[in-house]
């Protein structure tokens, strides 16, 4: 089945036309097999562990199931139900914060933390692995640990803030402080979004600044002209990648609020309501209603996204 | 290429499809070996799991080994979880039929589980007398029984108290009612005159009386019976309306409003303790057997007294049996099983072991073998329960379908209104909206 | 590191362009003094948690919530002893040993399904390839809320909870696109004139993939394996549903049963605890921090 006559030969062709159809033709067939073979791991994750359950959720998301027994049809039960909830509500609103306060602050702090660093510096380097190293770790268990010792009653942030004369009391037992705490877990997360914006910034051609600068453009005119718009596909790429990703905080929730999403549901995230519903109370249909509801948000969110990218987003000749 | 897209589509479809069919056929599951009779030669491994913490683990693994001693065919391979996890664990294992052979149980998820035949009827080992309960109190057996059904068989008893910082109580300069008499309303009062009292910690905290009892669901139950309200009735519906759940919630409304209860953020904070063990409240109401842990909590004396009432003096107590123990309906080795349970239960060994730690053995010869000193911690909640036994006048309440998560529920609202984000009126309506769909 | 650039070379003369040097050199270094000033104080900020966990590990339990001194005034290693020891009978090692088993395996797991995956996608031309190429990047974008469930009813259907099975099977499935995409852009940049040679001498796909692909790809493995093994040792949802008995527990499960409600609070055992679950986190990220930059600054850049 090897063939010694490549599709893409400069040479002229040698053989009559009927057997070089022969040769493509299996010269196709012998890339499907191999595409396809290469892909099967691929191909049976994503029949087994995406697409299938995808569908499965779907389903489930209008009966009632708790593992228990079959599923029985619940109809379009869940998803009112879902709209009378006031946890779930609760948890629209504390993620709606999240998500639109964090991931701007997050990115806005990475990328005037890139542009400080992106220049010929000595040490370099190292504050941008010192910057990076949150991302890592930002997430665990570990850090939410330390993250409510230090907010709590008493703690480091409790003294500094007293110290600037705010009211004594920690973050972690006043309901309308805990979503900024944890707004403050994601920003202090900037390192990778900003690894990300430095390498974009690199790629911009210092000539172009230089030129602005002799046409007299100040500071601001050349972050507007020229490094927003060279930056675009990558400011694209993290803004989609963070949003999504917000949308799926779980173990700092679930560490500092002790599983409850307490205090007052203040940290009653999506992802958290989800599973106790689907996996404390075992009401599997609900939560399967709840995931595509989210599926779907995110999916529309998305979409904008996209769209909005063709008005904004400059792609230049070289970068695709 | 249209072979091939058919095939994908066959595949995915034959993946959802098993996804979402049946758990294999709910109950009935495998009758586990009736009848048989436990043969001590035979090499048998059992699993058996339990909730709590590291000093429960090793006190159980004192008790295997004694266990070991006298039937040393047995391996009893443990595993244990905390009381949040412990619940979704066993949901799991239910739906796949492979429940512990041997494990701690909860009232509040007995009828569940029974229910949907999950757990072994012990009815056959306590007859043939593998497992004794001869010295047990027959009602307090009977809190395992369901549908003629013996699904759990409790170890041990609780009944709810009061408990006293002593230090705080001194600091507070105030004095406690006469708890044989008390009723809520003097006890409202007597926080209401610790908050005022304006005493402060030494890391200048302010002290309080206690903390807002009606977020804890339990104590609501033993306010209904103290009405003469039956909470559940035996069909497994509510006994109770809206209008008691908001006047229970009204008795500390003033006290609410007032900020004299242990204020909640700080509660919050200082999970898992609070403010009673962080000796920054006098009082605390819970189970007789957290005595022991509230002293090592708190480091400081505290004081075992009995509850207040809403007539003078008339208590209307009840036992809950503060854990049972169960047996796997898919068990293969039952009657090992059962001899397991009935060592636990009656071996004067394990009394000794566990103390009151969970609670007051049901078994005389534990209690027996515990030979506590009347001033350590065993023998005050020893004590405290023969002093209250004549007030335990109510059948134990049989929690319904869905007990774990209304009750988590309840706490949750609850604590919605120590915030001050909810009113006790809307407080209900939610609860009892939750309750309607969780107990299904 | 980098140099100071040299100044414009069409400075007008010599002495103007001494003095001109001696001015420039000092602004700049006055430029670089602010620069690093504003650098260092927000490293101190942002790393202030991280050594503050640390040094608290060192701190008596009742002394660390508020102490906010990165010296400990009383340093002892009680706390670190208290963690080692355990918890309700199950050793520490045993948590570790889970942490690194399911690390590893799921490293080999991205490691060999990912880089099939992406040669496919990379350097074979096949009908659809197109379409699942999408599908594939579209697996990135989509919550994971819609598929743990069904994934949970089916292991547990299969018996398979309580195992390590559920939590490793996606890794050598290719499922997580992230890895299969960054090295498709990885194997893109890679001249094709070696795939031709070797097809020239008659090689097929799996001679081609194995002799010349999986040599030059090591350092997409290198990035691909550190950032799998840290997610997988990071991993909190998917043990927690997945882990029921203490002795599969990883080490951020066991880290929460330090902190449950039924055992009496113990700051400086937690503290312990959670720095030494992350000690392998940070001891990849000190000797491999070059590769964990460089693949996410890669990443962003094609996307």
């Amino acid at each position: 089945m090897m063939t010694t006559h490549l599709e893409r030969s400069a040479g002229p062709a040698v053989r009559s036309s009927s057997s070089s159809a022969t040769v493509r033709r299996r010269r196709k067939r012998a890339e499907l097999l191999a595409g396809y073979g290469f892909l099967t791991p691929w191909l049976l994750g994503f029949v087994l562990l995406t697409l299938g359950p995808m569908i499965a959720s779907l389903y489930l998301a209008f009966t009632d199931y708790n593992l228990f027994s079959n599923p029985t049809w619940a109809g379009l039960a869940n998803f009112t139900r879902l709209f009378h909830d006031p946890d779930y509500i609760q948890s629209w609103k504390v993620t709606a914060g999240y998500v639109l306060i964090g991931t701007p602050l997050k990115l806005a702090a990475a990328l005037v933390v890139a542009m400080l660093l992106n220049a010929k510096r000595r040490g370099q380097g190292f504050y941008r692995s010192a910057f990076y190293a949150p991302s890592l770790i930002g997430a665990s268990v570990s850090v939410a640990i330390v993250w409510k010792a230090m907010f709590i009653d008493g703690g480091i942030v409790d003294q500094v803030g007293q110290f600037f004369g705010a009211a004594p009391g920690g973050w972690v037992g006043n309901p309308s402080k805990t979503l900024p705490m944890l707004i403050l877990l994601t920003v202090w997360q900037f390192g990778a979004p900003m690894v990300i914006f430095l390498a974009g910034l690199k790629q911009i051609p210092r000539e172009l600044y230089e030129a602005a600068s002799i046409d007299g453009a100040g500071p601001l005119r050349k972050f507007r002209s020229i490094t927003v718009p060279m930056l675009s596909p990558v400011l694209f790429f993290n803004l989609l990648l963070e949003t999504i990703h917000a949308f799926q905080i779980f173990a700092s929730a679930f560490i500092i609020s002790n599983g409850t999403g307490g205090p007052a549901r203040s940290t009653l995230f999506y992802t958290l309501y989800l599973y106790q519903r689907g996996f404390v109370s075992f009401q599997m249909g609900y939560a399967a209603a709840m995931a595509w509801v989210l599926v779907l948000v995110v999916g529309v969110i998305t979409a904008i996204l996209f769209r909005s990218s063709r008005t904004w987003v400059h792609y230049s000749g070289e970068m695709r | 290429m249209k072979k091939f897209r058919f095939a994908l589509v066959g595949m995915v479809a034959v993946v959802a499809l098993s996804l979402s069919a049946c758990s294999g056929g709910g109950s009935s599951g495998s009758a586990a070996s009736g009848q048989a009779t436990f043969n001590p030669n035979e090499k048998v491994t059992l699993n058996m799991t339990w909730w709590g913490n590291a000093d429960r683990a090793s006190r159980y693994a004192e008790a295997i080994k004694a266990f070991n001693v006298k039937y040393p065919n047995v391996t009893v391979q443990t595993s244990f979880a905390a009381w949040a996890d412990y619940w979704p664990a066993r949901s799991t294992e239910a739906a796949s039929h492979s429940l512990p052979d041997v494990m701690q149980f909860d009232l509040s998820y007995i009828r569940e589980y029974s229910q949907n035949g999950q757990l072994l009827d012990l009815q056959s080992y306590v007859d043939n007398h593998t497992i004794d309960l001869s010295t047990f109190d027959p009602n307090l057996v009977k809190s395992g029984s369901l549908s003629g059904k013996q699904v759990g068989i409790p170890t041990s008893t609780n009944t709810l108290a009061m408990f006293i910082n002593e230090p705080v109580l001194k600091q507070l300069g105030i004095s406690l009612p006469d708890t044989s008499t008390y009723t809520w309303a003097d006890y409202n009062t007597f926080l209401a005159k610790a908050a005022a009292a304006g005493a402060k910690s030494s890391d200048g905290h302010q002290l309080y009386g206690g903390n807002d009892y009606t977020g804890t669901f339990w104590f609501f139950i033993q306010w209904l019976l103290q009405k003469g309200i039956t909470p559940f009735k035996d069909d497994g519906t509510l006994g109770f309306t809206k209008s008691d759940v908001v006047d229970f919630l009204n008795l500390t409304g003033n006290l609410r409003s007032a900020k004299q209860l242990y204020p909640i953020d700080r509660q919050v904070a200082l999970t898992p303790k609070d403010g009673f063990t962080t000796n920054e409240a006098a009082s605390e109401m819970s189970w007789d057997n957290f005595l022991a842990q509230f002293s090592t909590d708190s480091g400081s004396t505290i004081k075992i007294v009995p509850l207040p009432s809403v007539d003078t003096g008339k208590k209307d107590l009840f036992y809950k049996p503060s854990m049972l123990l169960a047996s796997g309906a898919n068990t293969k080795h039952a009657a090992a099983a059962a001899t397991l349970i009935n060592f636990l239960l009656n071996d004067p060994q394990v009394g000794s072991i566990f103390g009151t730690s969970k609670g007051v053995p049901a078994a005389k010869a534990q209690r027996d073998a515990i030979k506590a000193d009347p001033s350590s911690i065993d023998g005050q909640v020893i004590a405290y329960e023969e002093q209250v036994a004549k007030q335990v006048t109510k059948p134990t309440p049989l929690p319904v379908k869905g007990f774990g998560t209304i009750e988590a529920k309840w706490l949750s609202l609850a604590q919605d209104l120590d915030y001050g984000k909810t009113t006790p009126s809307d407080l209900a309506d939610q609860w009892f909206a939750e309750a309607a769909i969780d107990m299904k | 590191m980098t140099t100071v650039s040299a100044p414009p070379a069409d400075a007008p003369n010599s002495v103007d362009s001494a003095r001109l040097r001696r001015v420039g050199r000092a602004r700049r270094g006055g430029r670089s003094l602010i620069f690093h000033l504003v650098a260092l104080g927000l490293t101190v900020v942002v790393l202030y948690p991280g050594v503050w966990m640390i040094v608290s590990m060192f701190k008596p339990s009742h002394s660390i919530v508020g102490d906010p001194s990165l010296v400990p005034h009383q340093a002892s290693l009680d706390n670190v002893v208290a963690a080692l020891s355990g918890i309700g009978g199950i050793s520490f090692w045993t948590f570790v040993r889970n942490s690194v088993l399911l690390g590893v395996a799921s490293v080999v797991g991205v490691v060999f399904s990912c880089s099939l995956a992406a040669y496919a996608f990379a350097r074979v031309s096949f009908r659809g390839r197109g379409v699942l190429f999408s599908l594939m990047i579209g697996t990135l974008l989509l919550p994971f809320h819609v598929v743990i469930i069904p994934q949970y009813i089916l292991f547990n259907q299969l018996g398979l909870v309580n195992t390590f099975v559920p939590l490793l099977l996606g890794k050598f499935l290719a499922v997580d696109a992230f890895f299969v995409f960054l090295m498709v852009q990885f194997m893109r940049n890679l001249p094709r004139q070696l795939d031709e040679a070797a097809r020239i001498d008659g090689a097929g796909h799996i001679r081609i993939f194995f002799s010349i692909m999986v040599p030059l790809m090591k350092p997409a493995f290198i990035t691909s394996s550190i950032f799998a093994f840290i997610w997988s040792w990071n991993d909190f949802l998917g043990p927690l549903i997945y882990l029921k008995r203490p002795d599969l527990y990883t080490l951020p499960i066991a880290l929460r049963l330090y902190v449950d409600q039924t055992t009496v609070s113990d700051y400086g055992a937690q503290m312990a605890m959670a720095v030494l679950a992350l000690v392998p986190v940070l001891l990849f990220f000190l000797v491999f921090q070059r590769y964990l930059v460089e693949g996410v600054a890669t990443q962003g850049l094609k996307g």
